[in-house]
């Protein structure tokens, strides 16, 4: 019996503690690991650079993983990695950066939830500033290391316009499966998935708000096809769970007329590469996160050195389809990012 | 007083009311509403609504509450996830590991509230909520896993003529449900756990056993749910855990009668419930609305719908004093 209490005692502690990291944002205990030695223990003629992430997904996992290989590469660099616990934890991350420009970091680099917030945040400080993955207005950024949302959906959105047209279809009708309005990379997504397929001479139809839910995207795509029974011919999505849920309904409805729709991802998820190989994803738009995490770290270590950096390094991103995914697995394969 | 409970259509007039208003409103706006496919979508959409709140009723009924359902559910999509990572593909052991996971994770919900006594379940499920979501994160190394065999998703795509397998299993397990609240002692002590506690455990009910159990059903429910969530989508995300699942499954219950003062609410009702849930969101779908209007009506027609139930109950109390003042007179 008493064993059993005390065991019920650590399990209820440990959830606590756990509930505790999780939820109510308690900015520097929840980063998600370092590279090198701590910030603090460290040498005098090593940089120490902050990473804040926006969150811990498959396309941060990556950006991740390139800001610690260049950690990893120079001695007289170590990189701290900090994430929130989701994308829209706005406090915790502006906690998170306001703690990281208190600490001895040589350079912090961010990449904001809300930008006017990050912008607010860095207005006073001293130290390099870097901009990832989103960029953000001030005069303390030394550089914005991105693809920029925009441009990468526009990319995927021409891409799939094109797709559809040389299938044989004059003027393809889309549809947008996107997260939550006021969320600023599905916003970003959607209209640059927008611009591309108006500008590739298509039309989006619709654009359904699905909180980037695969549940809620499976749902909307049951909808999608009883409304247009006629066939939609693209199917655009601003992150990969939602692909992957219209994929799965489109499958399931067996449908003719949904056949040869054209789904298209963003992120560049393994889940997702691996349908576009299976042949029943077409494309995935896929930002190059490792090459964003290294350069972003990169263009931090330069300043720091005094160098001159561009105010705009472009990390790239791409649009996998059957043509080029061997390329990209061989690729994620050689930076550790790919798992058997 | 039990008939009155538990019998009679009457008392869900305002439920079925309401399920029928909606229903004629978006047939009127949209021409896809009503048809059969469509309606097979609404079904196919209420599945994992519907197994929610069966759980979360009878932690409603105790006056309890179970906010970790969603991310329990989604702890067992991402635990069927994890396994399919390493290569496992036995269908036994994909179907009855998060069934597994999920009933014991309502058990220490259970145990949490009766043995450790924390206060209100509210604290001790949120807290889980919270431990799943890191939980679930975990297991799958944060990456979104699909890739399922057809075994495991069967749940969530089958169908016979279109119409959906898990639906059927769904009304199967309601009919089980309220069988056990209004035909088993099991059922009365559930009831009157939430009523009255004190007079509970003066008739020689095992109070805390009863709530366990309450805690136990709803995280074999996430567990099923959890199945039928990954069927459906092919997707598990341990980042998703933390979405307000929750909220749809107390609606469900709370549109169909339930109340958090504990002592109410029906099978039948949970289920008109999660339809009424499910058509508006597939008439969000369908009308293509932007996701600020699809949060404020969702919100609107729980305020109704528990208006609805306040009023209704205040005049059936009114009229139950008039009734008894007349026969005093006499």
């Amino acid at each position: 019996m008493t064993m059993k209490k005390r065991f019920m005692g650590m399990a209820l502690a440990g959830a606590m503690c756990v509930s505790m990291l999780a939820g109510c944002g308690d900015s520097s205990s929840s980063s998600a690991s370092t590279s090198g030695s701590g910030a603090s223990s460290s040498s005098d003629d090593a940089y120490n650079v902050c990473v804040i992430v926006k969150l811990t997904d498959g396309h941060f996992n990556k950006v991740i993983a390139g800001a610690k290989a260049y950690a990893e590469e120079h001695d007289n660099v170590n990189v701290e990695i900090q994430s929130p616990t989701s994308a829209t934890a706005y406090d915790e991350q502006a906690n998170m950066i306001e703690t990281a420009l208190g600490s001895d970091y040589d350079a912090v680099v961010i990449a904001p939830q809300q930008s006017a917030a990050a912008a607010t945040k860095v207005a006073s400080t001293d130290k390099v500033i870097v901009a990832l993955d989103t960029d953000f207005d001030s005069e303390k950024k030394s550089a914005f290391v991105g693809t920029g949302n925009f441009d990468a959906a526009k990319a995927g959105g021409t891409a799939a316009a094109e797709a559809a047209k040389a299938a044989g279809v004059e003027k393809p009708t889309a549809i947008v499966l996107t997260g939550v309005q006021g969320d600023e990379t599905h916003d970003t997504r959607l209209e640059g998935y927008t611009e591309g397929i108006e500008e590739a001479g298509g039309e989006v139809i619709e654009v359904q708000y699905c909180d980037a839910l695969a549940e809620k995207a499976a749902t909307a795509m049951e909808g999608i096809i009883q409304k247009y029974p006629d066939g939609v011919d693209i199917i655009l999505n601003t992150c990969d769970d939602m692909a992957v849920a219209a994929v799965k309904i489109i499958q399931d409805s067996g449908s003719a007329a949904y056949a040869d729709t054209i789904v298209c991802g963003f992120d560049g998820n393994q889940a997702a590469i691996e349908l576009i190989e299976q042949g029943t994803l077409a494309m995935d738009v896929a930002q190059l996160g490792y090459d964003m995490g290294y350069k972003a770290v990169e263009a931090a270590v330069n300043v720091l050195d005094g160098n001159e950096v561009d105010s705009f390094i472009d990390s790239g991103s791409l649009a996998v389809s059957s043509e080029n995914i061997d390329d990209y697995i061989s690729d994620m394969k050689d930076k550790g990012l790919w798992d058997e | 007083m039990s008939k009155k409970k538990f019998g009679g259509l009457g008392q869900y007039a305002g439920t079925i009311g309401a399920l029928l208003i909606l229903c004629v409103i978006l047939t009127i706006v949209s021409d896809t509403f009503l048809t059969y496919n469509n309606i097979m979508s609404v079904f196919k959409q209420t599945i994992f609504i519907a197994l929610t709140a069966a759980g979360m009723l009878l932690c409603l009924i105790t006056a309890g509450i179970d906010l970790s359902v969603g991310a329990n559910a989604i702890f067992c999509s991402c635990m069927v996830g994890m396994l399919v990572n390493k290569g496992i593909t036995n269908p036994v052991l994909l179907i009855v590991t998060p069934l597994i996971a999920g009933t014991v994770i309502g058990l220490i919900n259970g145990l949490l509230l009766t043995r450790l006594h924390l206060p209100h379940p509210f604290v001790s499920t949120l807290g889980m909520k919270n431990f799943l979501w890191g939980a679930a994160l975990l297991v799958t190394g944060s990456q979104m896993v699909s890739g399922f065999p057809d075994s495991v998703m069967w749940l969530g795509t089958a169908t016979v003529g279109g119409f959906p397998i898990g639906y059927i299993v769904v009304i199967v397990i309601y009919v089980i449900m309220h069988i056990l609240l209004t035909r088993t002692a099991l059922g009365r002590s559930i009831y009157c756990a939430g009523g009255n506690p004190e007079a509970t455990r003066l008739s020689g009910i095992n109070s805390a056993n009863v709530l366990t159990f309450c805690y136990v059903v709803s995280g074999f429910m996430a567990g099923i749910a959890g199945i039928v969530n990954l069927g459906r989508s092919g997707t598990a995300n341990g980042a998703t855990a933390i979405q307000p699942y929750d909220t749809d499954a107390i609606a469900s219950c709370v549109i169909g009668g339930a109340s958090f003062m504990g002592g109410k609410g029906t099978m039948l009702g949970t289920m008109l419930g999660a339809l009424v849930i499910a058509a508006l969101r597939n008439g969000f779908t369908l009308l293509a609305i932007s996701s600020a209007v699809q949060n404020m009506v969702l919100g609107l027609v729980i305020i109704a719908a528990v208006l609805l139930d306040v009023y209704r109950e205040a005049m059936s109390a009114s009229a139950r004093r008039k009734e008894a003042a007349a026969k005093a007179k006499v």
